[in-house]
């Protein structure tokens, strides 16, 4: 893949997302609304913009931090990237296989045993059969769970089970790496492992870390995206973009 | 259409996952485990046999009145596990579903999987039964390889439907057990079909279920030869409902992580 390229492009996105006024509308207009297929919007409903017009650009193999307070837009952008919600309006382009790393545990199922979870979890990542088989002795190993592999995950402690989540994203090896808040794994030592994946992540890989842990966005991002009430604040390189979000959140806990 | 199930080919190994997550956790901690696969469809025979069979004596023809609702109530029960559990599954999944992307229809598909290994065994239980009772299966018993796939689009078209609306409106949960009721009682289980009186037939055989099962049941237990042209129709028509059903939940699924 050749460096002038990108690998995600936003072009003047906005996303709204719709809140009901009552527990439920009225039926006539559900029903209306079901089997009109456009986008039609009822202004009766309150529309949340989590997004307003939002562009940029992100190279092939660049490492992108997304940063800002609660509801700002940050995780709107990682779902957009990752087809699981889509534009309002605008655009949103993206080249090359996708690994999220968002709420760990999301697919892995507690009745089932470390083992089958690998292989279940790897394929809701994207993974193949033969991909896993290949890779999974290094999971394990990573994950520190050999011991238990075959013991039921709802046993697990919940170190152990955000542990195996983490590991089995590590491995699945897209192109471009969603990570969302989830470095906050398991004890310190098994932080730090995570903190180093991540590291020589970046240096292969194109990546877009939401966080609020300033310092390890700092260590592994190379241009910050600074969001606020859904539009970009500031975007470039992380010293001065994180310096002019800590004076503007000056007072607020981060 | 042609992308959407190009992409569906892309992640087939992620539907073979989430099917046999299905067939596993389904009987996770139950004492007969598999067995329940099989004891559904075989208890619902073993009261039809009382009510129907000995109290209200309802003519099963040449064969016993177990056999004839046993094996009427196999592809039944396969038809109301997979709806029952298709049309719950992308809110179930609603973890999966707002966190990870993939194609959405594998959540209908991987329960109507599971529920097609239920049939699978529930349906070698049938050739056992057939056997106990001596009852010779003759060529004709092959038209199952055309019946079968009728009732699985139908189930696939009509789970997808309500897959969709349930994302949006719940009540579906509810509407489900009861639309399920009424459809077993208007679908030739219990009876067969030629004990309605001809004039409500018309209507009757709206119901396509009706001649799916009917024609399973004359394949199987009777071992005689359907209507070809009907076993023909009923295949058009329930990929019709599959095609229809598919296309409504890919123009509804871009809003499914948004509304769950």
């Amino acid at each position: 893949m050749s460096q002038n390229t990108f690998a995600i492009e936003f072009k003047n996105v906005t996303k709204n997302y719709l809140i009901t006024k009552g527990r439920y509308g009225l039926l006539s207009e559900k029903v209306g609304e079901l089997f009109s297929f456009g986008r039609s919007q009822s202004n009766n409903r309150r529309v949340i913009t989590a997004l307003k017009n939002v562009s940029f650009k992100i190279k092939h193999g660049e490492a992108v931090g997304v940063i800002g307070r609660n509801g700002a837009g940050k995780s709107t952008i990682l779902k957009l990237i990752s087809k699981i919600s889509y534009p309002n309006q605008g655009q949103v382009l993206v080249k090359g296989r996708i690994g999220a790393f968002i709420e760990l545990g999301a697919g892995l199922h507690p009745e089932l045993s470390g083992r089958e979870n690998i292989f279940l979890y790897g394929a809701i990542l994207g993974m193949k059969k033969k991909e896993i088989e290949k890779k999974f002795d290094e999971i394990v190993d990573f994950a520190e769970i050999r011991k238990f592999l075959d013991v039921t995950i709802k046993k697990y402690s919940s170190g152990m089970y955000s542990r195996l989540g983490f590991s089995v994203c590590a491995f699945c090896d897209p192109n471009i790496l969603l990570v969302d808040e989830v470095l906050a794994v398991g004890d310190n030592n098994f932080q730090q492992k995570c903190l180093d994946k991540m590291c020589s992540f970046a240096k292969r890989k194109t990546i877009v870390f939401v966080s609020h842990d300033l310092r390890a966005i700092k260590s592994i991002c190379k241009t910050v995206i600074y969001l606020e009430k859904g539009k970009i604040k500031k975007i470039g390189n992380p010293q001065e973009v994180i310096k002019s979000y800590l004076k503007e959140a000056k007072g607020d806990q981060i | 259409m042609i992308n959407s199930i190009n992409e569906l080919w892309q992640f087939r190994e992620l539907l073979v996952a989430l099917t046999l997550r299905e067939i596993k956790v389904r009987y996770k901690q139950t004492i007969l485990g598999m067995l329940w696969a099989i004891l559904q469809p075989l208890s619902l025979t073993l009261i039809f046999t009382f009510v129907f069979g000995i109290i209200l004596k309802v003519n099963s023809g040449v064969v016993a009145y177990p056999v004839f609702a046993y094996s009427a109530l196999v592809p039944w029960t396969f038809f109301s596990n997979s709806v029952t559990f298709g049309s719950l599954s992308v809110v179930n999944n609603g973890n999966l579903v707002t966190k990870v992307y993939f194609p959405r229809e594998i959540l209908p598909l991987s329960s109507i999987g599971a529920a097609l290994f239920d049939f699978l065994m529930a349906g070698i239980i049938l050739i056992l039964i057939l056997f106990f009772y001596q009852i010779p299966i003759n060529l004709n018993f092959l038209l199952i390889l055309l019946i079968i796939p009728s009732i699985i689009f139908l189930t696939a078209g009509i789970s997808f439907f309500f897959s969709a609306i349930n994302v949006m409106f719940r009540d579906i949960r509810f509407v489900i057990p009861l639309l399920l009721q009424i459809w077993l009682y208007v679908t030739p289980v219990i009876y067969s079909t030629n004990q309605v009186p001809q004039k409500y037939q018309i209507f009757f055989k709206l119901n396509p279920l009706v001649s799916l099962i009917e024609n399973f049941r004359l394949v199987t237990v009777y071992g005689r030869s359907p209507n070809l042209l009907e076993v023909g129709f009923n295949l058009v028509l329930s990929l019709c409902v599959l095609v229809i059903g598919y296309w409504f939940f890919k123009s509804r699924e871009k809003i499914f992580a948004d509304v769950i």
